[in-house]
């Protein structure tokens, strides 16, 4: 066998005893259901988002095609007409405004123009970047050509074949089909060589007379740097224009958006969107990272929670389904709630009869996902109401968001200034804010009638007053009150004096203080815990364990501690370390001999004798063994830990090996 | 010999080129469709001193049958060798198709021109900037120079700018040569077509026709070029198209003044003084991907900012890029916080602020040292105001970054591999001083402290 090069596999017709269990039992076996709900709910957010995302940049995306079309028609200088993108640190942002550039432009013309993207992966030298180019030119059918065209390489031209990277096959085509002009889009422009990319743009730029070239470039830092590292020749064949797109921040909150007010079935619980919105500030900024997190999340809510059946329909539920939806922690709260309230008869339905439960759960659900729509539109109205207020910054959708979904919203410093603000207005702000919550028509019937009443009597007020061009001031108005200092028996006493208000002034401070009070009572009505909600757990998925494993791996911490104590991993009883010692990692022959040499590697300095690691790996494993056998283990360990990029060997001294890595880092 | 003695055609192409007679009628010795030629021309000088232009303009006038090949447009010798066969067959037959076959060597060209040539008459090869070829074999240019010693009726022109002595391996070959403009022959050559003074014409109660505006601006542009290259072009701007560039930039904000009507057209030299401004500004010289004018005032010029962790990845690569590795232990281990604030009051051993005997250049000046990632990864853990937890997405920064040319993989043998343990790696050269200061800025940090003098 050792010395065949094949063997001819002959199976035996016995089945493996071991079979794959093909159908589903228990809870799982709701989960194609679950699917095609995960699928419905996230095909409706995903184009929700996916409109918001596009109308981001959309003025951007116009300038872009209207300087484009402009170096079509006044094609007025020998350089390549450039547009500068400054596009931010994630790149797929820009990937998606080339094609959305293309694709708008495919869609209103004839195919008059066509768009090349180059990334610096496409090739290292300026043959292969050629070749890729014209590649990918020519494989452009752009317009109405029809199929049985000759394949796009053979153009019509006979004669010799052109070799592949000869800009003469594009002048061809060009010429044949009538081009306008050829977008060369460079995605990654910093990761291209500078020397390469000087020398391409030099040479399309010979070329430029003859074949109308457009480029783009997208750039992550800025236009300074480009400039930098072109060279000089390069620079002249380009005349740029500079272009900006929204940050990040930006797109988070257009995202924000979509989630907030798109009526899906399912939340996100605030920690893990904290998470995501940590990890997105900290580490990354293309949105697309992003989006595909909320989507894993809505992935893991309903793949791994049968309960979530009932977002669809909580109709023919299992037994087992309703067994699990008795054992959630909220319908127990709202159980012992009901024990509380007296309704014996309600609970014992619930607890033995699973259609009611369904009735019940479906029941509970709508008006909880009811409340937290509310929730949302209560948020948009505290930002309308900021954006009214004079000298109050509009939170952000997304912080909001997080502190409502926690709970912490009701009764936060955020409210308690607002409500504030509120009362301290003068006359002309009130009325702006009031127009505003009327038109934005968010608030609850009665809110949104006492608020139009309200209008209606600041403007009789308001016509009733002396002097028009004055606004009412509200008694809260710290300009109305004046601080004044006596002195009483040595003690300083502060007083403070009303200014003398007028009538409207005093009939003024109570209509805000109604008003004030009627938004209290809406945000107190609004902003809900999510975990008081019965059945919270269905439609409110927050888990932070799966997302941090699948999305912050940590794999070099991993090795360290696997090779730091094996024994958590092993579990074996030989490596088992003492009762009284505490749980360092104890050095024991048992040990993988590999573990044994990472612990002696990490009390070493930076540069190790190898003769000395080995002797003391001798003195660990122990002397009952063959050296031989020994130190086969040893040079096998060694050999690992090369592997795994511990160790280097040494120019500076022979027998010596370089510490590479440090722990903990 | 004077004008009188020179053929028709060569009159007109000298109004066509001015200060260049010399060389066309050294051209029209070597070029003539009548005498014989020699087998190899070189034509050679400096950049934009007419070379190609002529060249070409002379061949199109004698009606020598000729092929013209830009080299700069040919990506590799073979396609050099290619492109020669296709030009010089579609010159001979006038057919661009009908020609089916390789060119994959000199030689191979050698049998090509021989058949596509034979019995065809005199003809001319122009390969125009010949030594910027890309990827030449050595012996491509002596090959192409012996060209016409194996095909009768064959003449090669070189056209070079600076020939190395020798490089043809060859001896004997006319050498033409294309002296850069001095100041006047470029003022001349610029003065002949002018710029207007006034894009609208005035309005017409002035009686300010046409005529009088060709002979204005016709009097004040050679006066304005002539300040010019005094002023900015000699020094900086000595060839013919980067002078006309500045000039022509220059122009319009010169004769501002005039428009507005605070000067009259013949008003040189006051024109001049209260322009002088124009004349003192160097920026004009430079050229950039985009013009400064262009850029509206709400585009920053800067990019967007980086994530947080980048900031701090990158000031954390600055500090160990320019600290030395031996000072660590004194700049980023907690115990030594205390010694090492003694910047403002000082301690003991300060020294009096005597100076040091040897000079040292500040280490911001220098280029960046190479690191190992886990010095920096250390570094980072010892700057960042709260603890750290690794995870993946560090590892992903740093690859973005260095996909960004901020980090760059530097030093040693094997660095292109980025999985070699202990690689080293370094700050891109985007990455300077003011750049990290304003990074440290904006995330609160006294960079000046952790960085060694």
């Amino acid at each position: 066998m050792e010395y065949g090069k094949a063997y001819v596999f002959q199976p035996s017709d016995i089945r493996p005893a071991k079979r794959r269990r093909v159908d589903t039992q228990g809870l799982q076996a709701s989960w194609r259901r679950r699917r095609e709900a995960y699928t419905k709910a996230w095909q409706a957010q995903q184009r929700a988002i996916d409109e918001r995302l596009s109308s981001i940049n959309a003025a951007t995306v116009s300038e872009v095609s209207a300087f484009l079309d402009e170096a079509i028609s006044s094609p007025q200088s020998e350089r390549i007409p450039t547009g500068v993108i400054l596009a931010g640190y994630g790149v797929n942002s820009h990937s998606s405004i080339v094609s959305q550039l293309a694709r708008r432009k495919s869609a209103d013309e004839d195919g008059r123009q066509i768009y090349v993207t180059l990334t610096s992966a496409y090739g290292a030298n300026l043959k292969a970047l050629l070749k890729s180019l014209i590649q990918r030119a020519l494989r452009r059918q752009t317009g109405l050509d029809d199929d049985e065209e000759d394949p796009p390489t053979a153009t019509a031209r006979r004669g010799p074949r052109l070799l592949n990277y000869d800009l003469q096959l594009l002048h061809d085509y060009v010429r044949e089909h009538k081009l306008q002009q050829i977008v060369v889009a460079f995605e990654d422009t910093e990761a291209f060589d500078s020397d390469l990319l000087s020398e391409l743009i030099e040479m399309l730029g010979c070329w430029h007379g003859r074949i109308p070239f457009a480029f783009l470039f997208n750039i992550a830092t800025s236009i300074d740097f480009l400039q930098q590292r072109l060279a000089r020749a390069a620079i002249k064949c380009l005349d740029g224009r500079l272009f900006d797109l929204a940050p990040a921040g930006e797109a988070v909150e257009a995202v924000f958006d979509a989630l907030m007010s798109s009526g899906a079935p399912l939340w996100l619980g605030p920690s893990v969107m904290s998470i995501l919105l940590e990890r997105q500030g900290d580490y990354i900024q293309s949105i697309d990272g992003f989006v595909d997190a909320v989507r894993y999340a809505y992935m893991s809510a309903y793949y791994a929670n049968a309960s979530t059946q009932c977002l669809e329909s909580s109709e023919n539920l299992p037994d087992d389904h309703c067994e699990a939806l008795r054992n959630l922690e909220s319908f127990r709260a709202y159980a012992q709630q009901m024990l509380e309230n007296k309704e014996l008869l309600r609970l014992k339905d619930c607890l033995e009869s699973n259609q009611s439960l369904a009735a019940v759960t479906s029941l509970r659900i709508t008006e909880g996902q009811r409340k937290l729509n509310d929730m949302m539109s209560a948020l948009s109205t505290l930002r309308k109401i900021q954006e009214v207020l004079p000298n109050m910054s509009v939170s952000p959708r997304s912080s909001l968001y997080v502190q409502a979904m926690s709970g912490k919203l009701h009764g936060s410093t955020l409210l308690r200034m607002l409500l504030l603000t509120i009362r301290k207005m003068p006359s002309h702000v009130t009325v702006r804010l009031l127009e505003a919550i009327l038109a934005a028509d968010s608030l609850d019937t009665y809110a949104q009638g006492v608020c139009r009443q309200l209008l209606g009597e600041l403007n009789e007020i308001l016509g009733s007053r002396n002097d028009p061009t004055q606004p009412l001031r509200s008694e809260d108005d710290v300009q109305n009150s004046t601080l004044r200092t006596t002195v009483v028996a040595q003690k300083v006493e502060l007083s403070k004096h009303k200014a003398a208000l007028s009538d409207q002034d005093k009939a003024y401070t109570q209509v805000l203080g109604r008003l004030s009070e009627v938004l209290e009572s809406y945000f107190e009505e609004t902003l809900v815990n999510p975990k008081d909600l019965p059945f919270h757990e269905v439609f409110v998925y927050d888990l932070k364990s799966p997302h941090r494993e699948v999305f912050m791996p940590r794999p070099r911490h991993a090795i360290e501690r696997a090779l730091a104590s094996p024994h958590d991993y092993l579990d074996c009883e030989c490596c088992e370390p003492d009762r009284g010692e505490r749980d360092e990692a104890t050095l024991s022959a048992t040990q993988p001999a590999t573990a044994v040499l990472y612990q002696l590697y990490l009390e070493s300095g930076s540069l190790i004798n190898a003769s000395d690691l080995w002797q003391a790996f001798q003195a660990v494993i122990g002397d009952e063994r063959d050296e031989s056998q020994t130190m086969a283990h040893f040079q096998r360990a060694l050999a690992e830990l090369k592997y795994l990029g511990f160790v280097k060997q040494t120019r500076k001294r022979v027998d010596h090996i370089a510490k590479v890595m440090w722990r903990g880092l | 010999m004077g004008l009188q003695h020179l053929p028709e055609e060569l009159l007109t192409l000298l109004e066509q080129w001015p200060c260049r007679e010399q060389q066309l009628r050294q051209l029209s010795a070597v070029l003539s469709p009548k005498l014989p030629s020699p087998h190899a021309v070189v034509v050679h000088g400096p950049h934009a001193t007419g070379k190609t232009g002529i060249v070409r303009s002379h061949l199109a006038n004698s009606k020598l049958k000729h092929a013209f090949i830009d080299c700069r447009e040919c990506v590799t010798g073979r396609h050099l060798l290619e492109r020669t066969v296709a030009v010089v067959h579609n010159a001979v037959t006038g057919d661009a198709n009908s020609l089916n076959d390789r060119c994959e060597n000199v030689s191979a060209l050698v049998v090509n021109l021989q058949r596509l040539l034979d019995g065809r008459g005199k003809f001319a090869l122009v390969l125009d900037g010949v030594d910027k070829q890309r990827e030449p074999s050595p012996t491509l240019l002596p090959a192409l120079a012996r060209l016409g010693e194996v095909i009768p009726d064959l003449t090669v022109v070189l056209i070079v700018q600076y020939p190395p002595p020798r490089f043809l391996h060859q001896t004997g070959i006319p050498h033409t040569y294309f002296s850069p403009y001095t100041r006047n022959q470029s003022i001349h050559i610029l003065s002949q077509n002018a710029p207007d003074i006034f894009i609208e014409p005035p309005p017409a109660d002035l009686e300010y026709d046409e005529d009088v505006h060709q002979e204005d601006k016709a009097w004040l542009w050679p006066r304005f070029c002539a300040a010019v290259w005094d002023s900015l072009a000699q020094n900086a701007a000595r060839d013919l198209l980067a002078f006309r560039e500045v000039c022509h930039k220059l122009w319009r904000p010169f004769v501002a003044p005039i428009i507005r009507g605070d000067f009259g057209t013949r008003d040189f030299s006051r024109l001049l003084v209260a322009q002088r401004r124009l004349f003192q500004d160097e920026s004009v010289l430079l050229d950039s991907v985009v013009p400064a004018v262009a850029l509206p005032s709400n585009v920053r010029r800067e990019g967007h900012e980086l994530p947080y962790y980048a900031k701090w990845l990158l000031v954390a690569a600055y500090l160990a890029s320019f600290n030395p590795g031996k000072l660590d232990a004194l700049y980023f281990m907690k115990t030594t916080e205390r010694k090492r604030r003694k910047k403002g009051g000082g301690t003991a051993r300060s020294g009096g602020g005597r100076p040091s005997q040897n000079r040292k250049m500040p280490r911001h000046l220098m280029a960046a040292s190479a690191f190992t990632l886990d010095r920096l990864m250390s570094i980072l853990h010892a700057i960042l105001p709260h603890d750290l937890r690794t995870t993946i997405d560090m590892y992903t920064q740093i690859a973005t970054l260095t996909s960004l040319k901020l980090l760059v993989r530097g030093g040693g043998i094997g660095s292109s591999d980025p999985s070699e343990p202990g690689g080293k790696w370094r700050v891109g050269p985007a990455v300077s001083w003011d750049y990290t200061q304003a990074l440290a800025r904006s995330l609160d940090f006294t960079l000046i402290d952790y960085l060694a003098e």
